[in-house]
């Protein structure tokens, strides 16, 4: 039974650091309806900036992890107001693709820096040795990843559903043209919806290059990576990507676990969550908590 | 006696005069010489295309400095004597279509040899290689690239040939029956290209289990992968892949305790790796969990002393390459690509040879015996044949030891790969 328990914490605290990355997706998207191709870099420039901060300037690691939170917070603002204010009110599909080009331009940027070409990794900062109960091992830096992760979930839930800022981000997701109306500010919304994605992104970043290592094509591919939870949560619902997150890490690790090596399977964990996505969006086109939206004409 | 000043500066200037133009004259004929000299020279162009940006980029970026810095070298000691190489190199960012778009514009420029980069462009573009008759070193190990090849050669073993000598090398140092064994590989060509052939070598007598053969994603927690190998009681995992993946790999084994701390430790896990799993960079991004690793290549490393070592250090420093790049394996595997090219021209134009694709070709195949190539760089000389077209047969396996890699045996070539061929 422990090594059913085993993979269902494993797949908690994956699902969990999947879900922090997929924040930033959904925060976009709840406010401005973009879906922000670039969002893994932002994620590997978060890790970075927290390296430099940490191994460069000798911070220590719990204080460089909510510096580089403020500075992607600007970074990513500033991203917005220099690439996207311009394009408020036009197709969707022109902002995607200047996210797009935001790819390539990150990319070009990070490859100029030793972080594009090296191999690194943080000093150690929690023990070694993991934490173990009941038989079943958790490293400290997932355990403090899944922390992290509810903390700043729960604080993102609580500011779209409480605070007038976050309100006024909920009214220019439904309607621009109604909001503006009413006084709120879009470009301030969409700028702010930007900072908050940077910051949840270079959290995300500094807890994945924590377990896997410092390298670029790892921690961008993660930008990639969550986007079944991404869908699977429904895009707009915060809640939608904390459970898509588990929902995906729990699957990988029981095919991983249970399938993977039996019966001349391989590799399942990979594919595994992108069929359950394809049936669980046949029957909820919207994912498992997405906005349904009904148009009267 | 008062004529004798002038006299003096009148001797002085004729003989100031007479001495200008004698230097005048020589300076004269040695810039003629130049000119002949110049005249004869000739520049010999060849290609580099592989990802110095993109995915792998970690290993190419190196493996394009020690390309780059060993032909400066060659040119600025004259290796060639007046004759240079220029190299042209350029980034295909890991794409296919890229690495062929290049090729094709170096041989617009007149190629007459071609360093290759991925299995998977080596593998698409075979059948131009063939066209053109140009002879190619890839910076892939992939010892499906030779297949229906007459002008890929390998620059050392195969990663075949490499996970061969780690099977032979668990099979050797194993205590009791056969060791159970899995294979932890990329998901690519590149991957599982030793997979058929470790498997033949066990068909062949080599005593040994294969229980798995693991094809990883983009894992965040290998626990799932791990609980199960434990479970089926495999003590020993090959890993053909790149660094990122194994570190992960490692540092999760650390965390559920199944790592072994010495060779074969029952109940725990011992991890080896080919070529492109090991060197520096999977320490820095392991950490200690890499400690008691196994990692096997063809080339000396710069932390243990060797003339070849002293030379590569020597090189980066004097074209200002930092530290982590000079101490590189991938540094190291450039310049042996770029030391097998030089070494064929120069070879072929000792012979007096016209410096093309064919004749060239013909030199490179004739790299054996008397004739071998012994570049400092690697555990063993290079040779090639007509027949036989991966270069360095042996192969040397290193360890982690209190964060370096350090050797434990001396270099051997796999007995298994033999029988196989």
């Amino acid at each position: 039974m422990s090594y059913f328990f085993q993979l269902v914490v494993s797949g908690i605290v994956t699902g969990s650091i999947y879900a922090l990355s997929a924040l930033g997706f959904v925060l976009i998207y709840k406010s401005s309806r973009v879906l922000n191709i670039a969002h893994g870099q932002i994620i590997a420039g978060g890790a970075f900036i927290t390296y430099a901060l940490t191994v460069w300037l000798k911070i220590p690691i719990y204080l460089s992890f909510f510096i580089s939170m403020i500075i992607t917070f600007f970074l990513a603002m500033s991203i917005e107001r220099i690439f996207l204010r311009r394009l408020i009110g036009e197709p969707i599909i022109s902002i995607i693709m200047v996210t797009i080009g935001l790819m390539s331009i990150l990319d070009g940027i990070i490859y100029l820096t030793p972080f594009g070409t090296y191999n690194l990794s943080f000093p150690d900062f929690f023990p070694k040795r993991p934490i173990i109960f009941w038989g079943i091992s958790i490293s400290w830096t997932r355990m403090a990843g899944v922390i992290i992760t509810f903390i700043l979930i729960s604080l993102f839930s609580w500011f779209f559903k409480k605070s007038p800022i976050g309100v006024s981000m909920r009214a220019v997701s439904d309607d621009q043209m109604a909001s503006m109306s009413v006084g709120i500010s879009v470009p301030k919304v969409f700028g702010l919806a930007w900072a908050m994605a940077g910051m949840s992104a270079a959290a995300a970043g500094s807890i994945i290059g924590n377990i896997t290592g410092l390298n670029f094509e790892t921690l961008h591919a993660f930008g990639i990576a969550v986007f079944p939870v991404v869908i699977l949560g429904g895009l707009d619902s915060i809640i939608g990507a904390v459970v898509a997150g588990i929902i995906m890490g729990l699957i990988q690790q029981f095919a991983a676990g249970y399938l993977d090596g039996n019966w001349g399977l391989n590799g399942t964990a990979d594919v595994l969550p992108y069929i359950i996505l394809l049936i669980i969006l046949l029957f909820k086109p919207h994912g498992l908590f997405g906005t349904h939206e009904i148009e009267r004409v | 006696m008062k004529f004798k000043a002038p006299f003096i500066i009148i001797l002085s200037t004729i003989l100031s005069l007479f001495l200008l133009a004698g230097c005048g004259q020589k300076q004269e004929s040695g810039q003629e010489q130049g000119q002949r000299s110049a005249a004869k020279a000739h520049t010999y162009k060849i290609g580099l295309s592989l990802a110095i940006t993109g995915s792998t980029s970690d290993a190419g970026n190196p493996y394009s400095k020690g390309v780059e810095d060993y032909i400066n070298y060659a040119n600025e000691m004259k290796f060639l004597g007046d004759d240079k190489i220029k190299c042209m190199i350029r980034d295909d960012q890991y794409k296919n279509d890229v690495t062929k778009r290049n090729f094709e514009d170096f041989l617009s420029a007149g190629i007459i040899f071609y360093l290759n980069y991925s299995t998977g462009s080596t593998l698409a573009l075979k059948r131009d290689f063939e066209e053109e008759r140009i002879p190619v070193i890839p910076a892939s190990f992939h010892a499906g690239n030779l297949i229906d090849s007459n002008y890929i050669f390998l620059p050392i073993v195969s990663y075949s040939s490499q996970a061969i000598g780690l099977s032979e090398y668990i099979v050797n140092n194993h205590k009791g029956v056969n060791p159970k064994t899995a294979m932890f590989i990329h998901p690519s060509a590149f991957g599982r290209g030793p997979v058929e052939d470790v498997k033949k070598a066990v068909a062949a007598g080599l005593t040994m289990d294969i229980i798995e053969v693991v094809e990883h994603g983009r894992d965040l927690d290998n626990t799932a992968m791990l609980k199960r190998l434990i479970s089926k009681k495999v003590q020993y995992v090959i890993c053909n892949t790149v660094q990122s993946p194994v570190a992960t790999l490692l540092n999760d084994a650390q965390r559920l305790g199944i790592s072994a701390d010495e060779f074969g430790q029952e109940d725990k896990i011992t991890f080896f790796g080919v070529h492109y799993t090991g060197g520096n960079d999977l320490i820095a991004l392991a950490g200690t969990s890499a400690e008691n690793f196994f990692w096997t290549t063809s080339y000396r490393l710069t932390n243990e002393e060797s003339a070849g070592a002293s030379a590569q250090l020597e090189i980066a420093q004097k074209y200002g390459r930092d530290s982590k790049t000079a101490n590189s394996h991938n540094y190291t595997n450039g310049i042996m690509a770029a030391q097998i090219a030089v070494e064929t021209i120069r070879r072929a134009k000792a012979k007096g040879l016209e410096i093309n694709r064919s004749n060239l070709y013909n030199e490179l195949t004739a790299m054996n015996g008397f004739n071998a190539y012994y570049p400092l760089t690697t555990v063993g000389p290079v040779t090639f044949s007509s027949q036989d077209h991966a270069g360095v047969d042996t192969q040397i396996i290193y360890q982690v030891q209190n964060g370096v890699f350090r050797s434990i045996c001396n270099p051997f070539e796999s007995t298994y790969t033999g029988k196989l061929k």
